[in-house]
């Protein structure tokens, strides 16, 4: 088989496996959350430890983390 | 190879990878989620069992792209891109079982859920099995053992963890700082189980 031939079967497989994930990634975001699951929040207790800089969730629980410190320096000094 | 022994190597495959290769404690994979998420018995459960899902289904697929497709092409070197592909898609996957049949697990941890494609655990198991060139029912043995050691030791973790937060620790050692110790101790602890075979 020609080489030339060999990339673009590769890179066709590729694309292919991306449309899959495509897909599945809107339907998953498509589908409705549960009942009573529609507002779910990262938890603290399960951010805490994880230092995924990458992951919305860190920066989510990082920043109310900073606004309460914010709201704690504040109170110290009015006091 | 006749059966008995086959089966034999089988499970011996999967004590290995579960206890003295531990993904976890040997091989230092997946960190993150373990000590993120090891905090409670009953998401550790559900998280492990997720991950042996992903892990399993991962190699399932993964083994035969690389032997049958990624090989015999000579573009070997695509294999990274094609994993994590598949293993983006599959927790897709799961996720959407998770979100249309089970509320309480989606509850317990369908947030998180998406993160289990950034667990290195996953990707580590199926360029593992590709790469030392492992059968395709070794392949399974590893991946089922890893999982499954994941899953054992991130609920053993869980257990400690909710063990020491009864007890009065120090205060610098509060939090990730003991989480980070105990995961220390278990894996000298595992260090034991090394010699077993050799």
């Amino acid at each position: 088989m020609e080489t030339w031939l060999k990339y673009v079967i590769g890179i066709g497989m590729l694309l292919i496996l991306g449309a899959i994930f495509v897909f599945t990634f809107i339907l998953y975001h498509k589908m409705p959350a549960p009942k009573g699951c529609e507002d779910i929040l990262p938890s603290e207790g399960k951010c805490h430890g994880c230092k995924e800089v990458g992951c919305h969730f860190n920066l989510y629980y990082n920043s109310k983390e900073e606004k309460k410190e914010e709201e704690e320096t504040k109170h110290d000094d009015v006091n | 190879m006749t059966t008995v022994p086959y089966i034999v190597s089988f499970l011996l495959a999967i004590f290995t990878s579960m206890m003295i290769n531990n993904v976890v404690l040997s091989r230092f994979y997946g960190i993150c989620s373990f000590i993120g998420i090891g905090n409670k018995v009953k998401s550790s459960f559900s998280m492990g069992i997720a991950v042996t899902f992903v892990i399993c289904f991962s190699a399932l697929i993964c083994w035969p792209l690389y032997t049958y497709v990624l090989n015999p092409l000579g573009i070997p070197f695509m294999d990274t891109l094609a994993y994590i592909l598949v293993i983006a898609s599959l927790v897709q996957i799961v996720g959407l079982f998770i979100k249309k049949f089970s509320p309480t697990l989606y509850k317990g941890f369908g947030i998180y859920l998406p993160l289990i494609t950034t667990n290195c655990a996953v990707l580590g198991v199926v360029q593992g099995n590709t790469d030392s060139g492992l059968s395709f029912g070794m392949s399974m043995a590893n991946a089922l053992g890893t999982g499954l050691g994941y899953l054992v030791m991130i609920c053993v973790f869980a257990f400690i963890r909710m063990k020491l937060e009864g007890n009065q620790t120090p205060k610098a050692f509060k939090g990730v700082a003991i989480a980070l110790i105990t995961a220390a101790i278990m894996s000298m602890a595992m260090m034991g189980l090394s010699g077993i075979g050799s």
